[in-house]
């Protein structure tokens, strides 16, 4: 049986090759692929002889960080390894916290289709399914394996590397699908979701607790340290995670992590025998507690038996409420423009707390701890910190912020025929469908600034000139601008997404491979040259109001004013036409896409 | 209302419909059949301006789908096969976006009704995964017809529905067309097409075999047999069961 189930996984594996390789048939594909192979040579292969000039650049970067003060622990691994080790406890905890679905096992629809009718044993299935996620964790393994090979703190090889990075993923993989059906067997014993939650959180909360109390005085943390020691933090850290009862709870955790930084090969043998321990523990919970579904009491077996089938289509939830359809995010009348109805439709997709009621409360708790701030002379200290992390903040958002942020054409590609029947130019469409991004990621920006102007206090004389007007006005044409830019930014995205439809429908399901690589590479370069072609004519047309006021010597309060709004219209109005042209160019892509050439080579 | 000249679909080297001509006028039903793979989804997405047509034009209420679109489009309403709905929108919230893209003034007062005669009315509020295949598919059909649409494509509208649905679907099709609606469907439900439809346009591999009014066509093939059946006259022109 298992037989029949491993053919089923590797045809499938090989077909998917085939029809990527058959893609690359289309010129634009393979240029996507060529760039992914050529960053894959140069970011990862290179680094594996890791001999070569690594000395020279670790040499380089101590003596940068000598510059700065920074003491840093001669030995990283421990330390390392119990950050790890948290880290995992903290990925676990929340499998057993998040989850709001009953467990399923994951199956796609044609396996549902194809194996659950067939006369193949629970055991098996699930057999089959750890068997799927192996090979998930194979690749993922391989590929972080190329990451680490970078660190230059490890100790080891490529290869105890990769068997390490396949330990932790398999152990994360099984602790999931442990925890899920686990959490299912409470649930149908009357635990419900929110008494779950507050227990395991509690529990952990707990152990923390007192596992801070019963460490060693002389082991605190290290709080105020006036020049950039890490080793006590490095040794606290230690310290933590071997006290008792959380050094209990991180035991299994370590073992699991010891292939992984065995600095020797010997170390790397000695540290199988746990690791595999821990791995065949969990095998043995999963196949126990999934089994355990079908073989209960004769009683239950009727309610069971459309419990399971609920159980089986995933489509049921813990508790006993069935799935119900959210509020909408505001009402949306038959008439007036058609793209506000995409947006509606788009943040129904989302997390409910994008709505302007909840951005405005953090905006008001911002100004409230903002103005706190500003009055206690003890805290003014950390202000520019925040300041700073702030900014870095923003700037994330901003660049990678439309990665996360899909609500757009990205996620309706799949029913893009649907889209074409309505009676909207293709503009429309993509603006309607940009919009969802657009709002979120603006609300945020706009929170970040806030916070930005409440903590920006340089120091020095030479931002003497910083009044609170002038605050209020820079913060003002910002806000203003803020828009534009992240709808550029969202642009390059839905470009790839109309260009590319081919990787955006497989990219969904599953990422990896050269060619996806290659599709982000492109696609960050482009989002670098757009950023960069977009904003250099509008900073120059933005520049001309204050060059004038300068060459007409009108540089008191009221010319540098009107100066700032004529320059931040003008930068908005350049923006804005900019957005325009995108928008109508990929509106033109989208009334042209053909997705069933596209989609089958 | 529906002047489809020398449409031609390609996919890749693949001709999927080949220089197919007809037209249809308001008040009549045209039965678009043909064996698997004949092309007649093809030639509804071409015809509904979902995928483009390699060859030929194509013209809906006297709009031109690949010049004038949109106003095409705000004509006609597209009902595929397979109904293809918003995960994360409940049923009358499909009725609400729709209603806004084709903006129609006071749509509960006409969704309402529609949601009625379709028996869903009591789902109002769920999502499309708690709805059965039949119940999407009634879903899509509603969402299509928010706007009166003056003319339909329908691409095997009558499987998965049950036997009440079908009758409700025949005489819901038969009524809008008698308002003077042009209705183009497929379907391999040959004598339920014989009810409904006052014209039939026969596939073959991509190609027009016959059409015209049902007993004109009939009469092509039925070798001097008087009443002979859509069923056998497909079968003849289709030569056998192999496409
Ligand atoms: N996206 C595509 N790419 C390549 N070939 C396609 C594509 N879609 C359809 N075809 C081919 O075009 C031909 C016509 O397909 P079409 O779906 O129009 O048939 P059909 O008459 O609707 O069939 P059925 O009765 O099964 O629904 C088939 O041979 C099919 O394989
Ligand atoms: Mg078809």
């Amino acid at each position: 049986m298992l037989n029949a189930l491993l053919y089923l996984r590797l045809t499938s594996f090989r077909n998917w090759l085939l029809s990527r390789a058959r893609r690359l048939r289309q010129p634009k594909y393979l240029v996507g692929a060529i760039v992914g192979g050529a960053y894959f040579y140069f970011f990862f292969f290179r680094g594996l002889s890791r001999a070569t000039g690594g000395g020279a650049r670790r040499a380089a970067a101590d003596q940068a960080m000598a510059t700065v003060n920074v003491t840093l622990p001669t030995d990283w691994l421990p330390a390392a390894a119990a950050v790890g080790a948290v880290l995992l406890l903290v990925l676990m905890t929340a499998m057993w916290v998040i989850p709001t679905q009953r467990a399923a096992l994951g199956f796609s629809e044609a396996e549902v289709a194809f194996l659950f009718p067939a006369p193949i044993t629970r055991r098996s299935l699930v057999h089959f399914r750890l068997l799927s996620s192996q090979f998930r964790s194979l690749v993922g393994a391989t590929i972080m394996m190329l990451f680490s090979n970078r660190w230059s703190f490890l100790g080891g090889n490529p290869l105890t590397h990769a068997i390490g990075w396949w330990f932790i993923f398999s152990a994360l993989n099984l602790h999931l699908s442990g925890a899920g059906f686990t959490l299912t067997r409470l649930a149908d014993s009357g635990l419900g979701g929110w008494r779950r939650r507050a227990f395991v959180l509690a529990a952990v909360a707990t152990v923390v607790a007192v596992t801070l109390a019963r460490l060693p005085t002389g082991e605190r943390l290290p709080l105020s340290a006036d020049d950039f020691n890490l080793q006590p933090l490095a040794d606290w850290v230690v310290a933590l995670t071997s006290t008792a009862p959380l050094g209990w709870l991180l035991w299994p955790l370590k073992w699991v992590l010891g292939p992984f930084f065995a600095p020797d090969s010997f170390r790397f043998l000695l540290a199988l025998a746990p690791a595999l321990g821990v791995i065949t523990v969990h095998y043995f919970w999963v196949v126990r507690t999934a089994v355990a579904f079908e073989d209960a009491s004769v009683d239950y077996a009727e309610r069971r038996g459309a419990r399971i089938a609920a159980w089986r289509s995933g489509g049921r939830r813990l508790g006993q409420t069935p799935t119900k359809g959210r509020v909408a995010p505001f009402r949306l009348a038959g008439l007036g423009r058609p793209e506000l109805a995409f947006l509606w439709k788009n943040l129904l997709s989302t997390w409910p707390y994008f709505t302007p009621r909840f951005f405005g409360g953090c905006a008001g708790l911002i100004a409230v701890v903002g103005f706190w701030l500003n009055t206690q002379p003890a805290w003014r200290g950390f202000l520019p910190g925040i300041a700073a992390v702030t900014l870095m903040f923003a700037g994330y958002v901003l660049i990678v912020g439309p990665q996360f942020a899909r609500q757009d054409i990205r996620s309706d590609l799949s029913r893009a025929d649907v889209l074409k029947t309505y009676p909207l130019a293709g503009w429309q469409v993509v603006l309607g469908e940009s919009l969802t991004p657009v709002a979120i990621l603006t609300g945020i920006l706009w929170l970040a600034l806030l916070m930005f102007a409440f903590t920006f206090h340089p120091a020095t004389a030479r931002f003497d000139w910083l009044t609170p007007g002038i605050r209020l006005a820079f913060a003002l044409a910002v806000a203003a601008i803020i828009p534009a830019l992240v709808s550029l930014q969202l642009l390059v995205p839905s470009a790839a997404a109309l260009l590319f439809p081919g990787w955006f429908q497989t990219s969904r399901t599953r990422g990896g491979g050269p060619e996806v690589v290659g599709q982000r590479m492109i696609f960050f370069f482009a989002q670098t040259l757009t950023m960069i072609l977009a904003v250099l004519p509008a900073a120059f047309i933005g520049a001309l109001p204050f060059a004038v006021t300068v060459l007409l010597k009108q540089t008191g309060p009221v010319g540098l004013l009107a100066s700032g709004l004529a320059s931040t219209l003008f930068v908005l109005g350049v923006l804005l036409a900019e957005v325009a042209c995108g928008l109508w160019l990929l509106g033109g892509r989208f009334e042209k896409l053909d997705l069933s050439a596209e989609l089958q080579p | 209302m529906i002047e489809v000249t020398a449409l031609t679909k390609r996919y890749g080297q693949f001709t999927a419909v080949k220089d197919v001509s007809f037209a249809v006028q308001p008040g009549e039903v045209l039965g678009l059949v043909g064996p698997n793979g004949a092309g007649k989804t093809s030639t509804l997405r071409c015809l509904a301006g979902i995928i483009p047509a390699s060859a030929g034009t194509v013209r809906i209420a006297g709009h031109d789908v690949a010049t004038d679109a949109v106003a095409a489009k705000r004509a006609l309403a597209f009902f595929p096969d397979e109904p293809r709905l918003f995960d994360y929108l409940t049923v009358r919230q499909h009725l609400n976006f729709v209603a806004r893209i084709y903006g129609v003034a006071g749509h509960e007062g006409i969704a309402q009704p529609l949601l009625e005669e379709f028996e869903i009315a009591d789902k109002a509020d769920q999502l499309p995964g708690e709805l059965s295949r039949g119940m999407k598919q009634k879903l899509a059909i509603i969402c299509g017809l928010l706007h009166e649409p003056r003319v339909m494509f329908f691409d095997e509208p009558l499987t998965g529905l049950d036997p009440l649905g079908i009758r409700r679907m025949k005489d819901s099709i038969a009524r809008r067309a008698r308002e003077g609606a042009t209705i183009v469907l497929s379907s391999h439900l040959l004598h339920l097409l014989e009810e409904v439809c006052s014209h039939v346009l026969i596939l073959k591999r991509g190609e027009k075999i016959a059409d015209g009014r049902i007993a004109d066509v009939a009469a092509r093939f039925s070798n001097g047999d008087p009443n002979v059946n859509l069923e056998e006259v497909f079968i003849r022109a289709t030569g056998g069961s192999e496409t």
